[in-house]
């Protein structure tokens, strides 16, 4: 709140970077310190608390959010002249602001005060999604705002319900997400599903579940790389912890089967949609899009799969948010080069941006779930975990929309890697000469996709030990 | 008295569906945000709080001032005050919102019976019909405006729905949601503004760029 003050005050692009890197730091720090020390550091009987929920999810927030600040130098370097002035004045204090925003979600524990904070995280990006102030952004702004609002009504419908479900058990003031899971087995079944069935429904414009996720997808395609990085690896990630907030209640009742069939529903239509949409995608930055609604897909098939496949579909949360980050770099490096998005106008990738392309390429193959990193392992927990519940048909489901994903994806990737140079020398890159360097968004976007590596190899026992800890208040004992 | 007000309710949305003046839903965004003020101090009329007082205030403030003020302001700066002027009156339109406004009653009774929580049916139903005619009016109106204002009649819905199912919450989390939704209509406003540069008929079928 500090610094969001303090980068609004002062027009400084410079001090205002510091500052934002200052809050970053301070975020990260503070959020793997509440993780492993498993602190609180809010007084008891606050609606503010970090619980290993929340810390997890703060680590995921802050992790992209500093890796964002560290690109945004270089991006806003690029975007000079008259025409971006205000964006680049706004930029700085619009992500801290959306940092705070986020951090308010992940810590509330009090649903009607998460449903206000979560309308914050919708407003905080606007200036963010409207950085180039075209006619395409101003388009997808105005339908992510409309969507998501509308989206958020549900999901106040749901948070009613719920305060209907625990009447007579818990008054107002205990609209707590530790008294609800406390009187849990005492909540009215009936009003139960219908307050998860609103909010699933009411987050899923956030979440990009299908079908509610055009507008996410629209925003997603259409902002600035390190704002899509931002969306893609945090903004989603934020929206589903609200998402796990009700079902935290939701796995200790009679209700918890109807609501995994309901997730597990949601993926797999999510799954569907980007399969079809993965074959037909001309823009690179929709497709980036696109393989956000399939990997929340998988995330909430893992959830509603439970035992391991819990375990994989936090993992893949925080696996999936390093990938979006170094592609959605990448997209932006891309963007700058060949200053358009259609696929097919990227021609001579390996020779004009040799490292753009290596580190696009190795991307790639990360989200498509290639072994050594990450989301392979995610995703193995998350088909063991199908094995052990013996939902073969969701396996073989799951394996052949994979499949389809796989090649749709690499049809469009292996061209735009393979195809020869035909643009013409003049076109911006191409001047003679220019070879490009390796510079700080590779960096980034190696270490992004190489720091699942050690993860799944050393496999920390502060981080597994929260995310079993975050298990078993999901209802798993492992 | 709060069923008839919330019957009342449910005439402006009969009133509506028979007007495509801006100024008409201008007017309609007033009366409703009266009725749910007046709605809220009945509803907490026996059990005085100032707590009570200050949200029926928060509700007079912004659903009845600030957001018509401001949506005049829009209408007038972008010119737009002859409404919806491509699609006149007409009688589908009436007949689809008469039929949201009963099945919402309908609705209202049968989950009123399914459930031992006490649900006062008539607000429940007003709530169920707000909602499902914002709804209706952005489905049916292309005028962008039109879309923002079925979004505030689905909030006001919204806000019939917490009384109807006697929900209690605290009062800052009342004024926070009500703040909340007077920045997201201003964010709207001000796309709308910028909207009208590129698209000078603000209409929703020219928001078609995006599409693959």
């Amino acid at each position: 709140m500090f610094t969001t003050a303090l980068a609004a005050w002062y027009r400084s692009v410079r001090l205002n970077y510091a500052l934002t890197l200052i809050a970053g730091v301070t975020h990260l720090a503070a959020s793997l310190y509440c993780l492993i020390a498993r602190i609180n550091p809010f007084p008891a009987g606050w609606w503010l608390a970090v619980d290993p929920l929340g810390a997890f999810f703060l680590i995921i927030l802050s992790h992209t959010f500093i890796l964002v600040v560290f690109y945004s130098p270089g991006f806003l370097q690029r975007m000079q002249g008259a025409k971006y002035e205000r964006s680049r004045r706004l930029y700085y204090p619009a992500l801290n602001f959306y940092l705070l925003a986020n951090t308010l979600v992940l810590v509330v524990q009090q649903y009607a005060l998460l449903w206000v904070v979560m309308e914050l995280t919708t407003f905080s990006l606007v200036p963010l999604m409207y950085f180039y102030r075209t006619k395409e952004s101003l388009e997808a702004v105005w339908k992510y705002l409309f969507l998501v609002s509308l989206g958020l009504v549900f999901l106040f419908v749901g948070i009613l319900f719920l305060s209907l479900s625990a009447r007579g058990v818990v008054d107002y003031t205990g609209f707590v997400v530790g008294s609800m899971t406390d009187a849990a087995p005492r909540l009215n079944p009936l009003w139960l599903k219908a307050a998860f069935i609103f909010a699933l429904v009411g987050l899923s414009a956030k979440i990009g579940f299908a079908p509610m996720h055009p507008g996410d997808v629209d925003a997603t395609s259409n902002a600035p790389a390190p704002v899509g990085a931002l969306m893609a690896g945090s903004l989603r990630s934020t929206a589903m912890l609200a998402l796990l907030r009700f079902y935290q209640v939701v796995a200790l009742t009679q209700v918890r089967p109807f609501a995994q069939r309901l997730l597990i529903f949601a993926g797999i239509f999510s799954f569907i949609v980007a399969a079809i949409y993965m074959w037909r995608s001309r823009n690179y930055k929709r497709m980036l899009a696109y393989s956000s609604v399939e990997h929340l897909g998988i995330i909430a098939i893992g959830i509603g799969v439970g035992g391991v496949a819990l375990l994989g579909a936090l993992l893949h949360l925080l696996f999936n948010s390093f990938g979006k980050t170094a592609l959605f770099f990448m997209a932006g490096n891309l963007h700058r080069a060949y200053n358009s998005r259609d696929i097919k106008s990227i021609t001579g990738l390996t020779l004009r941006l040799p490292w753009t392309a290596f580190v696009w390429a190795l991307a790639f193959f990360y989200i498509l779930g290639a072994p050594p990193f990450g989301i392979f392992f995610s995703e193995i927990f998350i088909l063991k975990g199908m094995v052990h519940s013996g939902k073969w048909w969701l396996l073989a489901l799951f394996l052949a929309l994979l499949m389809l994903i796989f090649i749709g994806m690499s049809r469009s990737v292996l061209r735009m890697l393979q195809t020869p140079d035909t643009t013409p020398q003049s076109a911006p890159g191409t001047a003679t000469g220019f070879r490009e360097r390796f510079n700080l968004s590779h960096a980034l976007g190696i270490y992004a996709i190489v720091l699942s590596i050690p993860i799944m190899l050393f496999r920390p026992a502060s981080l597994f030990d929260a995310l079993h800890s975050i298990m078993a208040t999901l209802g798993v004992t492992s | 008295m709060i069923n008839a007000l919330t019957i009342l309710f449910c005439l402006t949305l009969i009133y509506l569906a028979v007007s495509t003046r801006l100024s008409a839903y201008v007017l309609i965004l007033v009366l409703q945000g009266m009725l749910v003020a007046g709605v809220h101090t009945l509803a907490f009329f026996n059990d005085f709080a100032w707590s009570h007082v200050v949200v029926a205030a928060g509700v007079l403030l912004v659903r009845t001032y600030l957001i018509p003020v401001y949506i005049t302001k829009i209408i007038r700066d972008l010119d737009m005050r002859h409404g919806d002027s491509t699609r006149r009156y007409h009688p589908g339109f009436l007949i689809q919102m008469a039929s949201i406004v009963v099945g919402a009653f309908v609705l209202s009774n049968y989950l009123s019976g399914l459930t031992p929580v006490p649900v006062n049916v008539i607000p429940l139903g007003a709530a169920i019909a707000g909602m499902g005619a914002g709804g209706l009016l952005i489905m049916r109106r292309s005028l962008l405006l039109a879309h923002v204002v079925g979004f505030l009649i689905i909030e006001n819905g919204l806000f019939l729905l917490a009384i109807g199912v006697e929900a209690e919450m605290s009062w800052m989390i009342e004024l926070a949601g009500f703040l909340d939704l007077f920045v997201l209509v201003f964010l709207m406003g001000i796309a709308m503004n910028h909207l009208k540069t590129h698209f000078p008929e603000g209409e929703s079928d020219d928001l078609t760029g995006l599409r693959e």
